[in-house]
C-alpha cells in the first residue's frame, strides 16, 4: 500500500470528449425508458441479476440460439447506444470487461471434464474469449477500425475510455463506441464467496447503504456509450478521468483534491458526487474519506444498492451521471445525502473496486 | 502520429526455447525448436498433441523469481515475473522515479492453475481457497501480481484481444508515452499453456499434431506454446534522465479490425494489409524499406493464406524476407506479439534473420517462400512484426534500428 504521497502526480489532462448517447442494461429496468424506473426493484437475496430485454425484436430465433447471455445483452445495449447517437459505423469499438462471458468459460471447463477431453463443441470456447463481444459488434455494424478490449477489473472501463480519448487526440477518429459488461453466475458467486467477498446474511439491496457488516452483494451490468470529438448533439461532457492503483485513504483524498484543482473546480462547484458505497464496512473508509470533505452544497449519490457490485460497476455511475446531466434531475433512489446546490453542472464519480482500483471521473453539463 | 519518439531500452523473455534473451538467441541461431511432448500440463491431449511447453515447473519458477509465497502466484504470473525481471535489470529503472506504467496482456489469465482445482473451488461443501487462489482466474490477477512485484503503480492495464493482445499492449504503452501520460511503459504479455486452451484450439480443429509448417502448402494447423515477454519503452526526454542506450526504436504501429468473421481472417487479407500498410506509413517509410517481416504465420490454413495475400497486395513482386518463428516457440497467444517483438529487436541488433522451420513447398496460390536458413549477411534496418487474432483483431508493429 502507498503509505506516502509520491513526489509527483500523474496529471493526465485531455481535451473534453462528448457523450452523445448512453445505454444501460442491469438489475433495474434501465433499458425500456433509458432511465431509472419510477419503482426501484427490491431484491431479497444477495444477487442482483439482469432485468433482461426482449431480444426478439433484435435477433432471429436461430441467431438467439447461438448467442450466449452476455453477448445478447452486450449487442442489444451497443445497438441502442449507436441508434440513439445515429451512428451506423463507429470508428473505434473499445470494451472493458473483467470476466467476459463467465457462462461460456464455465461451460467449456465442464465440457472438458464431461466429455473427457474428446470432441468438444468450440462455441463456448470462442464466446469465452474476452474480445468476442467486441468482434461481434464490429461485425454487426460493419465497423472496421480500431478495436480493443481491456480486462482489468476496476480499470477495464477506464482504460477503454482513455484509449478512445487518446485516439481523439491523435486525430485518428471522430467517434467511438465504448462499453463495459459483466455477468454473475452461480459458480462465480461461490468462488467469490470463498474469498469472503459477499455478505453472509441475506441483505435487501435497498438497505445496503445502512449495512454495518463486511462484504457486499453481487450484481451484473452492461453499459455502452458513444463518444464524439464534437459537442454537437452531446448529452454530457467527459472532461476528466483519473485512475489510482493500490492507494491508501490519504492518497485517495489528496488525489480527489488535486483532480478538482486541475479542472479549476472548488468543492462548492461540485453539484453531485457518485460514491461507490457497496455496504462493506471494511472498505467504506475510502468513500467516507471523499464524503467527509464535500461541501454541504454537493449532492452525495450512491448507486451500488441499485446495480450490485461487480468489476465494471463504474459503468452504471457513468450512465446515471449522463442522465442526471441530460435531464437536470436526480432520481430519488440515487440520493445518499442531499445537497443544497440548485444547479447540476459538474458531476464527479468516485469508484473503488476491492480497495485496489480507484477511479475519478468528471462530467459536465453540455 | 508524429511527434515524440519511443525507444526500447529493455526486454525479457521466457519461452520453450529458453529463459532469457541470450539463451533464446542461441536456440534461434541453431534452429533448435522448443516444440515437443507435453509434460507439465495435466491433459489427456498429451498423448496426441505436442506444444511449446516451458520445461520449468512452478517450484523452479518460484526459485528463479524469488517470489515469496505469501499469496498465490499462478504459473502465468511467475512466467511474467521471470521475463520482466530480465527486462527491468536491463533498463535499470526504478519505477518510482518517473511515471511508469505496466500494460500487460493475457488470454486466459490464471486458468493454468485454476483449472486444476476449479470444481473444488466452486463446490459449496468444500472450503479450500489456498492463499487466495479463488481470485486468480481473471486476467488482472497476473498483471497486479507482476506490477506489485516490481512496484509499478502509475498506470495499470490488461489487454485481451486474443492473439494480438501483447502487440496491442505495446502500442497502447507507446501511445500513453506520446500523449504525455507516462515516461516509461512496461509492455508485453504472458500466457501459460492450459488444458482449457489446448482443448479450445483442438475443438476448432486447427492444431497440427506434428511440428507446425507455416506458409507451407501442406500446413495443417498450429502448435500451441507458452511464454512471457516484455519490452520497456521510454520517451526521448526520459532517455536523457535514465541515460539508457536504446536497443531499437518503435517506429510504427497500427491496430485494425477487419470485421469479417468471429474467428477467421478475410480471404483477401484486408485487415492484415491495412495494419501493415499504415504501420509503415506511420514510420514515414516505403514498403521497400522493410528488411524483414516476422509474420504471424500460425500455420493454420486460413491465416497463412490470408496473410500471404496481404503481403503480395502490399509488396507486389518484392515481398521482403519473411519468416514465422512459431515453429520455435509454438503460438504463445497473448504473449506472441511481445515474444516476436523481442525477436525483431534482436534481429536488428544482431543483423540476422531467423529461419522458418519445417518449410518445404510454397502455397500454390501464393508462390511465396519464407527464409528457411538463418541469414547472417543481410542488412536489417526495419523489421515488421504481425499479430493477427480472433474477432478480426489485427495489429502490426515496426521496429527500426537505433542510429
Amino acid at each position: 500500500m502507498a503509505e506516502t504521497t509520491p513526489a509527483f502526480y500523474l496529471v493526465n489532462m485531455f481535451n473534453p470528449v462528448y457523450i452523445t448517447s448512453a445505454r444501460a442494461i442491469c438489475a433495474q429496468d434501465t433499458f425500456s425508458n433509458n432511465n431509472l424506473p419510477e419503482e426501484i426493484k427490491v431484491f431479497e437475496q444477495n444477487i442482483l441479476n439482469y432485468h433482461e430485454p426482449d431480444y426478439k425484436q433484435y435477433f432471429t430465433i436461430m441467431q438467439l440460439r447461438r448467442m450466449t447471455r452476455i453477448i445478447k445483452i452486450g449487442l442489444v445495449t451497443a445497438i441502442e447506444a449507436l441508434k440513439d447517437a445515429k451512428l451506423e459505423h463507429p470508428q473505434a469499438i473499445i470494451t472493458g470487461t473483467a470476466k467476459g462471458s463467465m457462462t461460456d468459460t464455465e461451460k467449456f471447463l465442464h465440457d472438458i471434464v464431461d466429455f473427457n477431453e474428446g470432441t468438444l463443441n468450440p462455441t463456448a470456447f470462442i464466446q469465452s474469449t474476452y474480445n468476442a463481444l467486441n468482434g461481434l459488434i464490429a461485425l454487426h455494424h460493419n465497423a472496421n477500425g480500431y478495436n480493443s478490449t481491456y480486462v482489468h477489473r476496476g480499470f477495464s472501463l477506464e482504460n477503454s475510455l482513455m484509449d478512445a480519448i487518446m485516439l481523439f487526440e491523435e486525430n485518428r477518429i471522430e467517434n467511438a463506441l465504448i462499453g463495459c459488461f459483466e455477468e454473475m453466475t452461480a459458480e462465480h458467486y461461490e468462488l467469490k464467496k470463498k474469498m469472503g467477498y459477499w455478505k453472509n446474511e441475506a441483505m435487501k439491496n435497498i438497505n445496503l447503504l445502512d449495512s454495518s457488516t463486511a462484504g457486499t452483494i453481487a450484481g451484473e451490468g452492461t453499459f455502452f456509450l458513444t463518444l464524439n470529438k464534437n459537442a454537437e448533439n452531446a448529452i454530457a461532457t467527459l472532461s476528466g478521468l483519473r485512475m489510482l492503483y493500490n492507494a491508501d485513504e490519504a492518497l485517495v483524498k489528496i488525489t480527489f483534491k488535486n483532480f478538482l484543482a486541475e479542472h479549476n473546480l472548488s468543492l462548492d462547484e461540485v453539484d453531485a458526487v457518485f460514491l461507490s458505497y457497496n455496504g462493506n464496512i471494511e472498505t467504506r473508509h475510502f468513500e467516507d474519506a471523499i464524503s467527509q470533505q464535500l461541501s454541504p452544497s454537493t449532492n452525495q449519490l450512491a448507486f451500488k444498492h441499485l446495480c450490485g457490485e461487480f468489476d465494471t460497476a463504474a459503468g452504471f455511475a457513468l450512465w446515471a451521471a449522463t442522465k442526471v446531466l441530460q435531464h437536470q434531475t436526480i432520481h430519488p433512489s440515487l440520493i445518499f445525502k442531499k445537497g443544497t446546490s440548485s444547479t447540476l453542472k459538474n458531476v464527479v464519480i468516485y469508484n473503488q473496486y476491492n480497495g485496489k482500483e480507484h477511479a475519478f471521473y468528471l462530467l459536465e453539463k453540455q | 502520429m508524429p511527434g515524440k519518439r519511443v525507444f526500447i531500452t529493455g526486454m525479457g523473455i521466457i519461452s520453450a526455447i529458453g529463459t532469457g534473451v541470450e539463451e533464446t538467441l542461441v536456440s534461434l541461431r541453431n534452429n533448435a525448436s522448443g516444440i515437443g511432448s507435453i509434460e507439465i500440463v495435466d491433459t489427456l491431449l498429451k498423448s496426441k498433441l505436442i506444444a511449446g511447453e516451458i520445461k520449468v515447473p512452478n517450484d523452479k519458477l518460484l526459485e528463479l523469481t524469488g517470489v515469496k509465497k505469501n499469496a498465490y502466484y499462478t504459473r502465468t504470473s511467475l512466467l511474467g515475473i521471470a521475463a520482466l525481471q530480465e527486462a527491468m535489470q536491463m533498463s535499470k529503472l526504478d519505477p518510482s522515479r518517473q511515471k511508469t506504467g505496466f500494460i500487460n496482456a493475457t488470454t486466459v489469465g490464471g486458468m493454468s492453475d485454476m483449472e486444476k482445482c476449479y470444481f473444488d473451488l466452486v463446490d459449496p461443501t468444500t472450503k479450500s481457497n489456498e492463499n487466495g487462489l479463488a481470485d486468480c482466474l481473471d486476467c488482472a490477477d497476473c498483471t497486479e501480481k507482476i506490477a506489485d512485484h516490481f512496484n509499478i503503480k502509475d498506470w495499470i492495464a490488461t489487454i485481451s484481444t486474443a492473439c494480438s493482445s501483447s502487440a496491442n499492449a505495446i502500442l497502447y504503452g507507446a501511445r500513453l508515452i506520446k500523449s504525455g501520460q507516462l515516461d516509461v511503459a512496461v509492455c508485453g504479455g504472458t500466457d501459460a499453456l492450459t488444458r482449457f486452451t489446448l482443448n479450445g484450439f483442438n475443438s476448432l480443429k486447427n492444431i497440427d499434431p506434428s511440428p507446425c509448417m507455416p506458409f507451407d502448402e501442406n500446413r495443417n494447423g498450429l502448435n500451441l506454446g507458452e511464454a512471457a515477454a516484455y519490452v520497456i519503452l521510454e520517451s526521448e526526454e526520459q532517455l536523457q534522465r535514465s541515460d539508457n542506450k536504446p536497443l531499437a526504436e518503435l517506429s510504427g504501429y497500427r491496430n485494425f479490425n477487419e470485421a469479417f468473421h468471429p474467428t477467421a481472417p478475410s480471404p483477401n487479407g484486408e485487415g492484415a494489409l491495412i495494419a501493415m500498410q499504415e504501420t509503415i506509413q506511420m514510420a514515414g517509410l516505403q514498403p521497400a524499406d522493410i528488411s524483414y517481416i516476422n509474420v504471424h504465420g500460425t500455420a493454420t490454413l486460413n491465416n497463412d493464406l490470408s496473410e500471404g495475400i496481404a503481403l503480395k497486395r502490399l509488396f507486389g513482386e518484392n515481398v521482403p524476407l519473411f519468416s514465422s518463428t512459431k515453429p520455435f516457440t509454438g503460438h504463445t497467444l497473448a504473449a506472441a506479439g511481445a515474444v516476436e517483438a523481442v525477436f525483431s529487436i534482436r534481429s536488428l541488433q544482431e543483423q540476422i534473420i531467423y529461419a522458418n522451420l519445417n518449410f518445404k513447398s510454397p502455397i500454390p496460390e501464393l508462390g511465396l517462400s519464407p527464409v528457411t536458413l538463418l541469414q547472417t549477411d543481410k542488412t536489417v534496418n526495419h523489421v515488421l512484426s504481425n499479430s493477427f487474432g480472433f474477432g478480426g483483431n489485427n495489429a502490426s508493429l515496426l521496429f527500426s534500428k537505433y542510429v
